[in-house]
């Protein structure tokens, strides 16, 4: 009787071709009638065909192992010699970097998705709040919290001033308007018959030109002649070479203070119309104290900026500046005297000057009833056009 | 009738070379593909949250796959052979990804190395993933062994030694009597590893 191991003998000498003529066909008869030999011989052909796979892989394993260790190793020259192959794969140097590097470029690959979101977030952020500071800077940069300095933005309006222009072109046929429209607008007045005009500083601030625009609409350029930041006065000049002259001013400039509870009036454009104001002096030190403005109670708007602030006998006792945000109806306007004091400083320093500074010395208004008033008044008030 | 045919319309005839090469037995050519292929493999393992050393294991294991159908003239390629390893390595990363992931993989593929459907990497896999079961059942029946049988047969269907050197080495009187020990081996080794390979599930 064979053994198990003595039919694997003769399994591999037949598998090898090793058997003699007789002994092989006999093998092949039996394997053939024998279906437990058969499968024997199959058990046997299986085993030693996969241990042979077995190590035939155990081989290539260990090649392809050397062949990328010889890959890794001929990386640099290979990349010299081979200078036309694609290099569409940024991994290509990665063969050559330190362990750190290695880390962080896993960690990199790992991640990018979230660090790219998180980054466009923070530049978002960034962005955005730079762009908000801006805007609150432009808004509120010379006042204080709770400070309104009172010129208007144009482009906040600009629908309705568009359909102003439009009213405007048909009414008065070829009468062209300045195509760009003007950034910020404020008002201001005449302080001499030669054509110097008062107005805000905070009004002219930043200005590029400006365009004086009287009720009947003719217009001027103007220039800016002198600042005063600290008091928010701005002198202006007409340059427009037609023009001659206000004529004579139907107000008088006030010198001195003016008292606790006079009744006291403004015109100015928060809108595109001319627009009264009316209140009392309700306090003679303006916001957080400051004694070159006066408290007023008049509402006022953003446009009334640089408009003239009168008393009841149509004398000038100040120049409207701005407001305070948290209180009803608390205006400020800067005191008369210092623009009186500024115009002197500005005299004295330019006597010889082409355009002299005559302050008007006495009003024309006192006595009359204020739609009298008012009326003689709009002519000297006009628009302060800003263009950036 | 494409099945082993390199001649496919859609092989290079780099292609075609390398295939007939590694075929041959060519050491050059297989090291030649392996080194023209990794950057791909590698980039796209690395981009999908793979390391460097993953990329190594998973490009070697498709190689593998390759190589052997290569050798064994199975080879069924309908693409080119970028296109096939590609195929291959992607399923091969994929499957690990799932394994080690709790939630759903989305990997993020190269537009230039598609369309990597198709490509009969699937059921090359399948083939092989049932080769690797049985290897590892062998690797196994082998650990099982017990020495000096395990060193023996390794020695002879392993490493290819000859009888002569193996009765030598493990100093058996003559050849005959290394071959009977190394028959018995066999007979125990069988039964390991078909108690171990059949009783697994398909």
């Amino acid at each position: 009787m064979m053994t198990e191991a003595d039919y694997y003998a003769l399994f591999e000498a037949y598998a090898h071709g090793e058997l003699a003529g007789p002994a092989r066909a006999n093998l092949e008869a039996r394997l053939a009638a024998d279906p437990a030999l058969a499968l024997r011989y199959a058990d046997f052909a299986e085993m030693t065909s996969t241990l042979r796979a077995y190590g035939q892989r155990q081989q290539t394993r260990q090649q392809l192992r050397s062949i990328h260790a010889a890959m890794l190793a001929a990386e640099a020259p290979e990349l010299l010699a081979q200078p036309e192959t694609k290099l569409t794969h940024t991994v290509n140097p990665m063969l050559r970097i330190s362990r750190t590097e290695r880390k962080l470029r896993e960690f990199w690959n790992g991640h990018r998705a979230t660090v790219g979101v998180a980054a466009s977030v923070a530049v978002m952020a960034v962005f955005a709040t730079l762009l908000g500071l801006d805007l609150w800077k432009t808004s509120h940069l010379p006042t204080p919290m709770g400070y309104q300095a009172l010129r208007r933005e144009v482009e906040r309006i600009k629908k309705s001033q568009k359909d102003l222009k439009l009213t405007l072109n048909t009414q008065l046929g070829k009468e062209t308007l300045p195509a760009v429209s003007s950034k910020f607008s404020g008002t201001g007045f005449a302080l001499t018959s030669e054509g110097y005009l008062v107005t805000s500083f905070h009004v002219i601030q930043g200005a590029d030109s400006l365009l004086v625009e009287g009720r009947n609409n003719q217009h001027y350029h103007a220039e800016p002649v002198y600042s005063d930041v600290k008091h928010d006065l701005a002198i202006l000049r007409i340059t427009d070479k037609k023009f001659n002259g206000f004529g004579r001013l139907p107000y008088a400039v006030k010198s001195g203070q003016a008292d606790l509870g006079e009744r006291v009036f403004t015109l100015g454009y928060p809108r595109e119309d001319v627009v009264y104001g009316e209140g009392s002096l309700s306090a003679r030190s303006g916001f957080e104290g400051d004694t070159a403005f006066y408290q007023v109670s008049i509402p006022v708007n953003p446009g009334n900026s640089g408009g003239p602030l009168l008393d009841e006998r149509g004398n000038l006792i100040g120049v409207v500046s701005g407001r305070q945000n948290d209180a009803q109806s608390a205006a400020f306007a800067t005191k008369s005297s210092y623009l009186v004091r500024l115009v002197d400083s500005l005299a004295a320093a330019k006597p010889a000057t082409t355009y002299p500074y005559h302050l008007p010395r006495f009003g024309q208004l006192a006595g009359s009833g204020r739609p009298q008033q008012l009326k003689k008044l709009q002519d000297y008030v006009f628009v302060v056009k800003v263009f950036e | 009738m494409s099945r082993g045919n390199p001649t496919s319309s859609s092989l290079t005839p780099t292609d075609e070379a390398l295939i007939f090469a590694i075929r041959g037995g060519d050491e050059r050519a297989l090291a030649h593909l392996y080194r023209l292929h990794w950057p791909m493999v590698s980039h796209f393992v690395l981009q999908n949250s793979g390391s460097e050393d993953d990329a190594q294991d998973v490009y070697q294991e498709g190689v593998m796959v390759f190589y052997e159908k290569v050798r064994d003239g199975s080879l069924e390629l309908s693409c080119q052979i970028k296109t096939y390893l590609y195929a291959v390595c992607r399923r091969l990363w994929l499957k690990r990804l799932t394994s080690k992931s709790r939630f759903g993989v989305r990997l993020l593929d190269d537009e230039e190395h598609g369309p990597y459907l198709n490509t009969g990497a699937e059921e090359d896999l399948l083939t092989a993933e049932e080769q690797d079961r049985r290897f590892a059942t062998m690797s196994e029946a082998l650990n099982h062994l017990g020495e000096p049988c395990r060193s023996l047969i390794e020695g002879f269907y392993l490493l290819d030694k000859s009888m002569q050197d193996l009765t030598t080495e493990f100093g058996y009187t003559n050849a005959d009597n290394a071959k009977n020990q190394k028959y018995k081996c066999l007979v125990r080794l069988k039964k390991l590893f078909f108690s171990h390979y059949k009783e697994e599930p398909i």
